[in-house]
């Protein structure tokens, strides 16, 4: 005789097999990652290990993926965003609405990750994004800390961790403690220089005196008002986010005009090698944060290998020097397939989604757990402070000088203020 | 000749059959938003708009002689005045909406008043200018995400909906209205007395002013009209998009985009926005992996049409075998049946569309 929640639970899920039924077959039926990526236009650099990445990945999961039992192949379709904003919103809904993608993943700046997780969340598709500091992605969208979204999820650093990695590697030089900052009118920007949730009350804490020059256009090529303000200041650490491009002719007017800071630590522009070669013998000495170098003590899940591995695979396969995408670029997929592994319905997207929650897995930019902190979707990594140092032979290399802010990361050497003795 | 024999006519024996075509399309299209999948009903409601982009883009430069590079102002407004309305106003989508079109035509009255001081290349020039200040104020909006952009709430995007309909469905019929009216809107117009006046400005504007035209109330008309067209689509664009920057709204592509779909299907026609859409849909389509490639090809596509095709595919097409679909030249009818040769009725009583 069965006792009335025995009934209950056959029938239910009598009902639910009736439900799986009635949409698409499920049995050994392809599924699919949606991948958008700016391979094309301003920001094709960090789309650069694509192609290595994605055949890695490929490659391990070659023989399918067995999902809740069942054996699945497994497709990745990627997109271009051309750099552009509007072309990732269409993009990321024609993954959604026609490809019928199962999970979504992105990443390279705001400008490639908002609108595709805006497109996710109101279509209710799983995502997963890197790549773009944690503030512009959740308050930038109009998150709520204590709401959040319940489709897309993002693991990198941010805005506050930024400002430690900058402090610390500023206390351990001598100077005036005055810091001037270069803040554009981007994502970016205005999120370091936003004087509640950016940069501005650490620094008061920590003993810095800002001079902010305001936020400019990122097209302007005259810093000549900038430079003035800081040398009127007498500014002796300078900071700022900027593309590659903004920075060099920065730097040249700072040059002309004889503004000489001690310390130099700007965002973006120093990420790729090709960026601070670009710049001449006055890149050396300037430093950045560093999100990922082969010093990274961390595995992934997928192929087993350390960020070291990874790193000496990749140059030697493609002749190119290594840069932080590789490793976010490997750890987005590591996710996604660890992910999929653990998925108990492959055809309902919120159990897509609680996979995804339930996250806790170690791929090469260290372990990534969704656990409520900072926010519910944000999941963040370690970051050091770095100093690219020039050869003998005019080639840059990036240095690990500080890391207190995540000690589980090598240092190599101490940071040096920069030399102007030859200039 | 005697001009007592003689008869003016718009429309001919193809365009009542076109007429009666295009309503069975309509109807067609109509009923897509019951059947179709939510992936061709974006996909069908980005055509539409564009569509709408385009024949207004033509209405300015095919008609009006008013060559605009600034048409994203007017369409960054739309999806600007949308958000504005859903997130500082908490207005609901239909009168966030209606605020975009408004916005955008109450804004083409005062720019007019300046640019139409310049004409031709500076004309051109001055609405880029026009489109880069609106960019840069946009930009120093604190409440609007100022450079970084903002995206709407998901929770007013999902209430759009209309008696259970779908919101992709629900966009994809805003879109199709959009650009049904446009076309009919221009139809009408060029038929009209004021059509007339248009072509005239635009063949000739001395001459057009010494015959008594009233330039500058005809083209502020339609400056105005298509502010208001293009404020519309940029919201409905925007609204499916959920983000908004000032570099992506006031993108000056949007403006490359109306051009190249205009002068591949031939400029000066109704008809020819229709063809140029349908080409760069599946130019976009069957191409777009391929990335910068991509470009180039549209840009050598574009050059191409240029020179071996002048008046786009629709207008060689059109010229050859003498049709109209939308009739808004004015032909000249000799005896009761036989049309004139287009060359004919130039040098007699035609004016050109």
């Amino acid at each position: 005789m069965p006792t009335r929640r025995e009934f209950v639970k056959a029938s239910t899920a009598a009902a639910l097999w009736a439900v799986g039924c009635r949409k698409k077959t499920s049995a050994n039926r392809v599924v699919k990652i949606g991948y958008v990526g700016p391979f094309s236009g301003s920001l094709a650099a960090f789309t650069e290990p694509d192609a290595f990445v994605l055949g890695r990945i490929r490659r391990a999961i070659a023989g399918g993926l067995v999902i809740n039992g069942q054996l699945h192949p497994v497709e990745i379709i990627g997109k271009d965003s051309r750099s552009d904003p509007n072309r990732a919103a269409e993009v990321a809904s024609e993954l959604i609405q026609r490809s019928n993608v199962d999970i979504l993943v992105t990443a390279h700046t705001p400008e490639t990750v908002s609108p595709v997780s805006d497109q996710a969340e109101i279509n209710e598709v799983p995502c997963v994004t890197t790549d773009a500091p944690w503030q512009p992605y959740f308050f930038g969208r109009g998150g709520k800390a204590d709401e959040g979204f319940d489709w897309t999820y993002h693991f990198f650093w941010g805005a506050d961790q930024l400002v430690d990695v900058y402090t610390n590697m500023w206390d351990t030089v001598e100077t005036n403690r005055v810091v001037g900052a270069l803040w554009g009118n981007d994502n970016d920007g205005n999120a370091f220089g936003d004087p509640v949730t950016g940069f501005p009350p650490v620094f008061a804490a920590r003993g810095f005196k800002l001079v902010d020059s305001g936020r400019f256009q990122l097209d302007i090529n005259d810093f000549s008002s900038q430079i003035g303000a800081f040398k009127r200041a007498n500014v002796e650490i300078l900071t700022g986010v900027l593309p590659p491009p903004g920075f060099a002719t920065f730097w040249s007017q700072a040059a002309q005009q004889g503004f000489r800071p001690k310390v130099v630590t700007i965002a973006k522009a120093l990420l790729f090698p090709a960026a601070v070669e670009s710049i001449g013998p006055r890149g050396d000495k300037l430093t950045t944060e560093v999100w990922w170098s082969p010093h990274h003590p961390f595995r992934s899940t997928l192929t087993g290998q350390n960020a070291a591995e990874l790193c000496a695979d990749y140059m030697r396969e493609t002749a190119k020097p290594w840069t932080p995408p590789l490793g976010f670029k490997h750890a987005l997929f590591d996710v996604a397939i660890d992910v999929l592994k653990r998925v108990k319905d492959i055809d309902s997207p919120e159990s897509i989604i609680e996979a995804v929650r339930a996250t806790n897995t170690s791929t090469v930019v260290g372990q990534v757990a969704w656990r409520g902190k900072p926010v519910r979707n944000v999941c963040t990594t370690p970051l050091v402070g770095g100093q690219w140092v020039r050869g003998e032979d005019g080639r840059y290399s990036l240095k690990i000088v500080n890391n207190k802010h995540a000690e589980e990361i090598p240092v190599e050497t101490g940071l040096q203020p920069i030399d102007y003795s030859g200039a | 000749m005697s001009t007592a024999m003689t008869k003016v006519v718009q429309s001919s024996r193809t365009s009542r059959i076109a007429g009666l075509v295009a309503i069975v399309l309509i109807l067609a299209l109509l009923s897509a938003a019951g059947w179709a999948d939510r992936g061709t009903l974006s996909l069908l409601m980005e055509f539409f708009c564009y569509l709408a982009l385009a024949e207004m883009w033509n209405l300015l430069a095919g008609f009006a002689g008013i060559v605009s590079l600034g048409q994203q102002a007017f369409l960054g407004l739309g999806g600007y005045a949308l958000f504005f309305a859903a997130l500082r106003l908490g207005w609901n989508p239909l009168e966030a909406f209606l605020l975009a079109g408004v916005a955008g035509a109450i804004i083409a009255v005062p720019s007019a008043l300046v640019v139409f001081r310049l004409h031709g290349a500076y004309l051109a020039i001055g609405t880029w200018v026009l489109a880069e200040v609106l960019r840069l104020i946009f930009s120093e909006v604190p409440s609007l995400g100022a450079g970084s952009g903002i995206s709407l709430p998901v929770k007013f995007a999902k209430s759009v909906h209309l008696g259970g309909m779908h919101r992709d469905a629900v966009l994809y019929l805003a879109a199709l209205a959009l650009a049904l009216i446009t076309i009919l809107a221009s139809y009408l117009l060029l038929r009209s007395q004021r059509g007339l006046a248009l072509t005239a400005i635009r063949d000739n504007e001395l001459g057009a002013r010494s015959s008594g035209v009233r330039i500058f109330s005809v083209k502020l008309m339609v400056f105005a009209a298509t502010g208001l067209g293009t404020g519309f689509t940029g919201a409905l664009l925007y609204l499916a998009k959920l983000r908004i920057s000032p570099l992506a709204a006031f993108d000056v592509n949007w403006t490359s985009y109306m051009i190249f779909m205009v002068v591949i299907g031939g400029v000066g026609t109704l008809e020819g926005p229709i063809v140029g859409t349908l080409v760069y849909f599946i130019l976009r389509q069957y191409l777009a992996d391929l990335g910068s490639w991509y470009l180039i090809i549209l840009g050598v596509v574009a050059v191409t049409v240029m020179l071996r095709l002048p008046m786009g595919i629709w207008g060689t097409v059109a010229r050859k075998y003498d049709i109209s679909l939308f009739p808004t030249r004015r032909r000249v009818l000799f005896d009761q049946d036989k049309p004139t040769t287009p060359g004919v009725a130039a040098s007699s009583a035609e004016t050109t569309a």
